[in-house]
């Protein structure tokens, strides 16, 4: 489950087999080489997203402006529905990671605690829903949607992308769960806590990262997902961002600077978590928590 | 089935460590009260689960042996549209393109993966930073770095034609040869993959000691030696624990292909998903697409089951 959860639980659980040295980088004088090597590998490699940027600030045909302008944000916004799209985008995901986290939550504290076999085929099932394509569950989803007329309903689009990341949601905060000590929730049951209320008081308060991991998990399945959108959604103010710069890539593929800037607004907010919030970027779940799309 | 399930929760315990041995196994006692709570805690996860995930895979279960589109039910057909399916010659085009995909995908992503995390454990001037900018193909959208791509190699104006034929390699059209294209898909979903695979293989080489490496210097090991009988046998759960993830990322992959060619040119980029998905909201046709989809899914299942028997192995071993 990466590295946030790595090292809590190492540091938690079994501090003696990890004792600090182990994790000393190698030290090898003399290579300089690899310096140049993973520099001319990370220029490379950051190309494409670079020229997002480059290109976003970069004045379009007929205008005035000579080196970088944010012109190109200013005429998204007023030339496309692009307002809408950041809108159901924000709303859709949010609402997702708000659902999927309260739903998992007490569920991967029932996989984490029970130790029977009704409890582990369970795990069994979810794992075998997590590996399944989307795109089986999207067809009869369209069918049965079509006819309670969730097609073209941004509320759908929330039931499918909870349904894909509640099976790794649940693996990755029963994981986390496992390396909280049960000793403190007996404690605080004989004290006259219910199992509930250890629940609440003791588990999940300790929880945090672990929540963190989850509900950054889900913000970016919901987040980046174009398959699930393309199939429910149809008119434009429905659009969530990825449509809508799909569309809008079709529509004016000349025009590069435009497109950029949708492709900026895009990417803006996972790249801010991921700097601000990287100890807790689980890189694809269950460790990635065996998150399959 | 107890021993997978079983299998299946060391490998969920297992995986919170990421092969660092065994985590904080000790034997849990079951909560004796509050059966009820527990119960009323695992019902709306169920709910949803039978709802979003079962309900639809026996819908489609049902589909695959009929005859009907996105409006009509249609009748029952039997196992005519697998047969049609299996006969067609594009099916197999794109179950082959399915394997180069995953495979490259796998592989590649692994092996630039592995190497990129070997460098960076060493002690490099700005290492972190390295690190950071190397996870953003993972962290930007697809939709985004699909758009990128696009615009890097798409037309005969574009970036990279432009230096390849200053370089003297012609007219190179990235996306509009059949094997170009399978080519420029598959480095793509390289260049997505890799950070995953670097993360994976980062947090999984911080557990071997040092010390081992630097006895087997000692000991006059060539680097390659040190590699195939220190490092590999090390990391191997993680590496397995990754084949597997990446295996299901790639077989399942829609965007990335979807975006950058659309499966063209002539099909030549269609995977078993974007055929699915053709046949189904483009052609209209739902039996043969939930077939397709049935199929793959089926392959997928005894390839991810394989693959945990090797990391049950690895375990006792």
């Amino acid at each position: 489950m990466t590295e946030t959860m790595l090292e809590h639980s190492t540091a938690t659980v079994s501090p003696q087999t990890a004792p600090r040295r182990k994790s000393r980088p190698l030290d090898e004088r003399g290579k300089w080489w690899r310096f140049v090597v993973i520099l001319v590998v990370t220029m490379i490699v950051i190309v494409p997203i670079v020229a997002v940027g480059y290109l976003s600030l970069q004045p379009g045909q007929g205008s005035s402006a000579n080196g970088f302008t944010f012109e190109n944000f200013g005429l998204v916004f007023t030339q496309t529905n692009i307002a809408y799209w950041l809108e159901n985008s924000l709303g859709v995901t949010l609402v997702t990671v708000l659902i999927a986290v309260a739903v998992a939550a007490p569920a991967g504290y029932v996989l984490s605690r029970v130790r029977n076999k009704l409890v582990s085929s369970y795990s069994l099932v979810l794992f075998v829903v997590q590996s399944l394509p989307v795109i089986t569950a999207v067809i009869p989803l369209f069918i049965l949607f079509a006819k309670l007329n969730l097609v073209d309903n941004l509320g759908g689009v929330v039931i499918v992308y909870v349904g894909s990341t509640l099976s790794v949601a649940i693996w990755m905060l029963a994981a986390y769960y496992d390396s909280i000590p049960i000793s403190l929730e007996e404690a605080a049951w004989m004290d006259g806590c219910s199992l509930f209320g250890g629940f609440l008081r003791v588990v999940l308060r300790n929880s945090l990262p672990g929540i963190l991991s989850t509900a950054i998990f889900s913000f970016l399945l919901a987040w980046n997902d174009y398959l699930v959108a393309v199939v429910f959604l149809r008119s434009d103010v429905n659009y969530t961002l990825p449509v809508g710069l799909e569309t809008f890539f079709q529509q004016n593929s000349t025009n590069w600077g435009l497109v950029m800037a949708v492709a900026v607004i895009m990417m803006l907010p996972p790249v801010i978590m991921f700097a601000a919030l990287n100890k807790y970027f689980s890189v694809g779940g269950i460790g990635g928590a065996l998150a399959g799309r | 089935m107890s021993a997978v399930s079983e299998g299946l929760e060391k490998a969920r315990r297992g995986v919170g460590v990421a092969g660092v041995g065994r985590p904080g196994a000790s034997p849990r006692r079951r909560p004796t009260r509050g059966a009820l709570t527990l119960i009323l805690f695992a019902v709306p996860s169920l709910i949803l689960l039978l709802l979003i995930n079962l309900y639809p895979l026996v819908y489609a279960a049902l589909q695959s042996v009929r005859n009907g589109t996105l409006i009509k039910t249609g009748t029952f057909v039997g196992l005519e549209n697998y047969a049609n399916i299996l006969t067609q010659s594009a099916f197999w085009d794109s179950a082959l393109f399915t394997l180069i995909f995953t495979v490259t995908g796998v592989f590649g992503s692994w092996a630039a993966g592995l190497a990129l995390a070997m460098v960076l454990r060493t002690k490099i001037p700005a290492g972190g930073l390295f690190k950071v900018l190397l996870l953003l193909p993972w962290v930007v959208p697809v939709v985004v770095s699909a758009t990128s791509w696009n615009w890097l190699v798409a037309t005969p104006q574009s970036p990279l034609p432009v230096l390849a034929e200053s370089l003297g390699f012609g007219n190179v059209l990235f996306l509009s040869s059949p094997i170009l294209a399978k080519i420029t898909v598959c480095v793509f979903k390289v260049w997505i993959s890799f950070p995953f695979m670097m993360m994976m293989m980062s947090s999984a080489l911080t557990s071997v000691d040092v010390n081992v490496y630097e006895a087997a210097k000692v000991d006059g090991a060539s680097g390659w030696q040190t590699f195939r009988s220190i490092t590999m046998p090390l990391i191997s759960r993680s590496t397995y624990i990754s084949w597997i993830l990446m295996t299901i990322f790639c077989v399942n992959d829609f965007p990335t292909i979807f975006l950058l060619t659309g499966g063209g040119p002539v099909n030549s980029t269609t995977s078993l998903v974007v055929m699915a998905y053709r046949t189904v909201f483009q052609d209209f046709q739902t039996g043969p697409g939930v077939s397709i989809a049935f199929l793959m899914t089926g392959v997928l299942v005894i390839v991810s089951v394989v693959l945990y028997r090797q990391i049950a192995k690895v375990n006792i071993e």
